[in-house]
């Protein structure tokens, strides 16, 4: 229990000492915000609204972005440089190892979630219900699992470069084809029947939702579902692929 | 059947190459073990055996009597990996509480700091800003942390500078001292003279020789006698003698090549040919150890 708790902090200390993440992760969907909300006119017909609705697609950004990209490269980075060689001879458990990392990614998530919604009621005063504030943080932490299931499936690539490229290409395309930097219903009509089954999309709705004083679609919680199961499988699979040389 | 280390009939190939072949041999509580050999002789492959990193294509790998992934083995192993490895973003000394908590009955981080000589200035820098040497003296406090009964080290001394080794090989004397099992890997015969009670020697993947520093040096430093002779003096006699392992002449000198140089000067003598300024040679060890090592299969 000790290790556990050791192993969940020093996942805690690492990510925030990380310069990428606190750039990618706080900076990056705060500025983000105030441009999009503040200085770009935006033409939205009701600018609270638009400020709740984009404070969410951002904390729903930096949410995806640290499940995919700091936990993805970290676990190739500790692979490739024998570090969980290392661990597996000490008696730390996989299932402890892994659960620690989890957990300790998770409070890095909680701690994202307040420090941009705390940023969106500084920046433009945006008031939510506290019932409202408590559901879309719960939805955008417990809403990422696909995303960290995701962030381990590139983190069985062989390479750190490989990783790193590649989570950003489909960090990148996620946000954008989902609907979180510009909405959806701006884009053309192919883009938004696509969007509509990204996870990206899914996972930004369901706290659209939530603000715009409705509640999660089941078909927004099908499909995160759907994504998490897809993406555990292919990594078991691939896993076993692995191991079996 | 106290063995702390057993590895019966082991192999491991690599797409069908064979890379480990057909290796067996144990290790007793308190022992010292130098695995000597060149590149590519097998003995990180060996070691990530030993530590369960990789699974053998054959045979059986025992640490007390357990799997080596056992958790009890675990507890009780403590290594150094050949590619030192540290955690990046954490400093030294959170590294060693981090790895101290993984342990039922760990050392104590002042311990650990005075084993391996880790100092304040290295506690509080981070680990990816550690030099090289630097790093393998963090790596050494890790293997240590959880006061384990067996330590493992692969090439431990790559990368340090002298006082770092001296200091590196007498700690390891003092944990040898307190009871503790050690088996290490090296490519210097020099360095498992010193440190070791006993060596295996590894050779592309077999064990070519194991037993005592003197009687592998023994083995393979070849003694010779030479003396100058009359060129029309036929060595027939001496080539009767089964003592003699080689015989040539080179610049008109002689060289008689056997374990048991005495002898030889005793047939010199008896045969009376006349030899002249008799020398004996024991040959260069590392020259031996390079010639046995190297791509030549002749078995000693
Ligand atoms: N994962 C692997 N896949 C394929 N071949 C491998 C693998 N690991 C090791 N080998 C091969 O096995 C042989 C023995 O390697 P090993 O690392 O055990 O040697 P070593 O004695 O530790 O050498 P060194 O002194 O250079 O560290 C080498 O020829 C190497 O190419
Ligand atoms: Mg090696």
């Amino acid at each position: 229990m000790r290790a556990f708790q050791m192993q969940c902090r020093a996942e805690i200390i690492r990510v925030t000492r990380n310069r990428y993440f606190v750039f990618w992760s706080l900076l990056m969907p705060i500025l983000l915000y105030y441009i999009f909300t503040n200085v770009v006119n935006t033409h939205a017909s009701d600018q609270t609204a638009w400020q709740a609705h984009y404070l969410m697609s951002m904390t729903a950004f930096s949410v995806m972005g640290s499940s995919i990209m700091t936990l993805g490269i970290r676990m190739v980075q500790e692979r490739t440089q024998g570090w969980s060689a290392f661990i597996r001879i000490t008696p730390l458990s996989d299932r402890i190892y892994f659960a620690a990392q989890m957990a300790g990614q998770s409070f890095i998530h909680l701690l994202s979630i307040t420090i941009i919604f705390i940023a969106g009621a500084l920046i433009n005063g945006v008031s939510l219900t506290a019932l409202e504030w408590l559901l879309s943080g719960l939805w955008i932490l417990i809403g990422s699992f696909p995303f960290l299931a995701l962030g381990t499936l590139i983190g069985l690539m062989k390479k750190v470069e490989t990783a790193a490229g590649v989570s950003n290409v489909l960090y990148m395309v996620l946000a954008v084809a989902g609907g979180m930097w510009i909405p959806l219903e701006v884009m053309p009509k192919t883009m938004q029947t696509i969007g509509k089954w990204l996870p990206s999309y899914n996972f930004g709705n369901g706290a659209w939702e939530i603000v715009h004083d409705g509640t999660p679609n089941w078909n927004n919680i099908l499909i995160l579902i759907a994504y998490s199961a897809l993406f555990m499988l292919l990594s078991k699979y691939i896993r076993r692929k692995q191991e079996a040389v | 059947m106290n063995d702390v280390v057993c590895l019966r009939n082991v192999t491991k190939s690599f797409h069908q190459r064979l890379v480990v072949d057909d290796v067996s041999f144990s290790l007793k509580a308190g022992e010292v073990v130098a695995i000597l050999g060149p590149n590519g002789a097998g003995k990180t492959t060996t070691i990530s055996m030993i530590l369960g990193l990789i699974k053998p294509t054959d045979g059986a790998v025992l640490l007390f009597n357990r799997q080596p992934h056992e958790k009890q083995v675990r507890e009780r192993i403590g290594t150094m990996l050949q590619e030192v490895s540290v955690i990046p973003g954490l400093k030294v000394r959170e590294i060693l509480e981090l790895i101290r908590s993984y342990y039922a009955q760990p050392l104590s981080t002042d311990e650990l700091i005075n084993l391996t000589g880790l100092t304040d200035q290295d506690l509080i820098t981070r680990a990816e800003k550690l030099s090289g040497g630097q790093k393998r003296r963090l790596s050494f406090a890790l293997a240590l942390a959880g006061n384990p009964e067996l330590i493992i080290f692969d090439e431990p001394t790559v990368g340090m500078d002298i006082s770092s080794r001296n200091r590196f090989w007498e700690t390891v004397r003092m944990l040898a001292a307190q009871g503790k099992s050690i088996i290490f890997s090296t490519h210097y015969l020099q360095e498992a003279d010193d440190a070791a009670g006993r060596i295996l020697l590894f050779n592309e993947g077999k064990i070519v020789a194991d037993g005592t520093p003197e009687e592998i040096k023994a083995r393979i430093s070849k003694q010779t006698v030479s003396f100058i002779i009359d060129p029309d003096v036929s060595l027939e006699k001496l080539y009767l003698h089964d003592e003699i392992k080689d015989i040539y002449r080179k610049n008109n000198r002689v060289y008689v090549q056997s374990d048991h140089t005495d002898r030889i000067l005793e047939f010199i003598f008896q045969e009376k040919i006349g030899a002249r300024d008799i020398l004996v040679e024991r040959g260069k060890l590392d020259d031996a150890f390079q010639q046995l090592t190297s791509s030549n299969k002749e078995a000693i």
